[in-house]
């Protein structure tokens, strides 16, 4: 049991520190890191309660979850990379057509 | 095993093998150099009738589950997923035959058809699925290729930047939904939907508190129902999670705008209705005003912003926004009255034709005009008359104007709300709450269609409006004016596609409702 608090507590941190990253950093690569680092939390959260719970659904789910978070990413960074081209810079600050 | 003849996976065959098929036809034929916009559209807009001809068949033919079933497998082929399907399809048919006329120009039109196919399978596998690994499966795979088709027009800043903040919100909330099915997992050992909700019923009945100790698993899940909420409603738009979805849905090309308003978020809502309505109201029937007050809240803040926009794209963003908040009503009020899950759906069907018949006809408009702003819409009853009659029906109906089918649906919501205060104390200002919100969004509906109708500008001569958009309205205005004449088949088909009763789902909830 303390095993599994410790590996959700770990997990928790990086849940806030991928939120913190993603509320303050204003870096579009940094940006999708801090979404990973919470995605990657949610897997460490899944393969402990499978380990605890000795069921392995919550392993192959995380599985999964790695595969899918990998090609959406990729989307992302695709997105990003014509983001350049067109601004010569990837910080999210400078783009503000879209107000009000 | 799920039976191969099964409607989700016939769907799945037929969308995804035409989805992957038409960028190799575009492979081969590369060499004649000419756009083939037009094939792809019109291959596209033929596959997604076959799909919904299919849908509907099995609908009349009777042979689905009944509403809401929870099995063993990973999708359950019944009414709840044939419903999404039905308006789902209708939304893709809609963009797609329209993007005849709005790609025209593009040069990866095979990509644009292929990603709005895929999406469409995502969209309608949400509706299906019973288990929350094919959930989290369904929901990528309408997410990602959004993305993609968001930032389609590569030389526009604009439409880039509307990728970016969508893609960053989509995939955190994608993070946020790993992280609540993590925690169900951990309070239930499973990951099917409907043995879920048993559990945590069971878990959470009063009598059994002394057998289990509890101490830690009712917050574990108190804590998952509010990662999903805030995932799920990311989505669907309610009002903390909103932020992003006014610059993504005037930004992105507004076809996929309408792709984003009608398809995406009554995506949203059917995994809310299957996994957060059931499983709160297994936990606990408290979590009921926390939907009630992002109700209020959600149409509220999607009024107000609504008024002082110029830009009308965005207008109708934030029209959508307020219109999750009608929707929301019936996901608050569910286990109180009978007829409110019935509202729910039939306002969604109903929504996903009128937004995206406005949010067509505004493309219409971008391609006559090359504007989105207000101050281009003046003297648009002349200048394109199809065009600006089916804007003023679809504005018209979304504000809930008696003859036509927005009406009929906000009625059967609003009704349920105040039947619930018999149960409830607080339902029937949920009512009231839609009515003034009603009242007060008929000022920027009406203040457009004035500018179409009633005031002059210099040059008034007639337009060439784009044919395949036209086609597409002329369907939106009949299914508008069609089905606000006569009702009843829409709202039949809405209420036997929900459970009439919630304790039909899982027995245990005749414990919880009860005390």
């Amino acid at each position: 049991m303390t095993e599994l608090i410790n590996f959700v507590t770990v997990s928790l941190i990086l849940v806030g520190i991928g939120i913190y990253g993603l509320v303050v950093k204003r870096n579009a690569i940094r940006m999708i890191f801090a979404i990973e680092i919470i995605a990657n939390a949610a897997n460490l959260n899944l393969i402990a309660f499978s380990r605890y719970l000795g069921d392995i659904q919550g392993q192959i789910f995380a599985l999964f979850a790695i595969a899918i978070a990998a090609a959406e990413v990729a989307v992302g960074l695709a997105i990003i990379i014509i983001a350049y081209r067109l601004y010569k810079d990837i910080d999210v600050a400078a783009y503000k057509f879209l107000r009000g | 095993m799920i039976d191969i003849s099964s409607t989700p996976i016939i769907i799945i065959i037929l969308l995804g093998s035409v989805g992957l098929a038409i960028p190799i036809i575009d492979a081969y034929k590369k060499e004649k150099g000419k756009n083939k916009n037009k094939l792809f559209s019109a291959i596209t807009f033929g596959t997604l009738m076959l799909a919904l001809l299919i849908v509907i068949s099995r609908v009349i033919g009777g042979e689905l589950l009944p509403a809401m079933s929870f099995g063993k497998d990973v999708l359950a082929d019944d009414m709840f997923g044939s419903f999404f399907a039905v308006s789902l399809l209708i939304v893709s048919i809609m963009v797609s035959a329209s993007s005849w006329n709005y790609m025209k120009g593009i040069s990866n039109s095979a990509s644009y058809y292929s990603l709005i196919l895929l999406s469409t399978i995502g969209m309608i596998l949400i509706a299906y699925s019973t288990d929350f690994v094919m959930l989290f499966i369904a929901w990528e795979l309408m997410s990602i290729p959004t993305y993609a088709l968001a930032a389609f027009s590569k030389k526009d800043p604009i439409s880039n930047e509307a990728a970016i903040k969508y893609f960053m919100f989509g995939a955190f909330s994608s993070s946020i939904l790993v992280l609540a099915i993590g925690f169900v997992y951990a309070v239930t050992g499973t990951t099917n939907i409907g043995d879920s909700i048993t559990i945590l019923a069971e878990l959470s009945a009063p009598n059994q508190t002394a057998d289990h100790n509890l101490g830690g698993v009712i917050p574990i899940s108190y804590l998952a129902i509010g990662l999903f909420i805030a995932g799920f409603g990311f989505k669907m738009g309610l009002v903390p999670f909103h932020m992003w979805l006014p610059d993504a849905y005037e930004g992105a090309p507004t076809t996929i705008g309408a792709l984003l308003a009608a398809g995406t978020k009554k995506a949203g809502f059917a995994a809310a209705i299957r996994v957060i309505v059931l499983g709160m109201f297994a936990i606990g029937l408290d979590w009921s005003i926390v939907l009630a007050i992002l109700a209020v809240i959600t149409m509220t803040v999607g009024n107000f912003g609504a008024l002082i926009q110029k830009s009308v794209p965005r207008m109708m963003a934030y029209s959508s926004v307020a219109q999750a908040g009608y929707m929301m009503i019936g996901l608050a009020l569910a286990p109180y009255a009978s007829s409110a899950l019935d509202g729910s759906l039939f306002h969604i069907l109903n929504h996903a034709v009128m937004k995206s018949a406005s949010f067509l006809a505004i493309a219409a408009v971008a391609i006559a005009l090359a504007s989105y702003s207000l101050e281009k819409y003046t003297g648009l009853g002349r200048k394109m008359p199809i065009t600006a009659i089916a804007l003023s029906i679809s504005l018209l109906a979304l504000a809930g104007v008696p003859p036509l089918n927005g009406f009929w649906s906000k009625l059967v919501l609003f009704q349920s709300a105040i039947d619930s205060g018999t149960v409830i104390s607080w339902g029937p200002y949920l009512a009231i709450a839609g009515l003034l919100n009603s009242a007060l969004s008929l000022g920027y509906y009406l203040w457009i269609i004035k500018k179409m109708y009633l005031d002059e500008s210099g040059d008034m001569s007639r337009v060439k409006e784009p044919k395949a958009i036209i086609c597409v309205l002329v369907f939106a205005i009949i299914f508008m004016v069609g089905f606000g004449i006569w009702h009843a088949p829409l709202l039949e088909f809405a209420s036997i596609s929900v459970p009439s009763h919630i304790d039909q789902i899982a027995p245990s909830f005749g414990n919880i409702t009860n005390n």
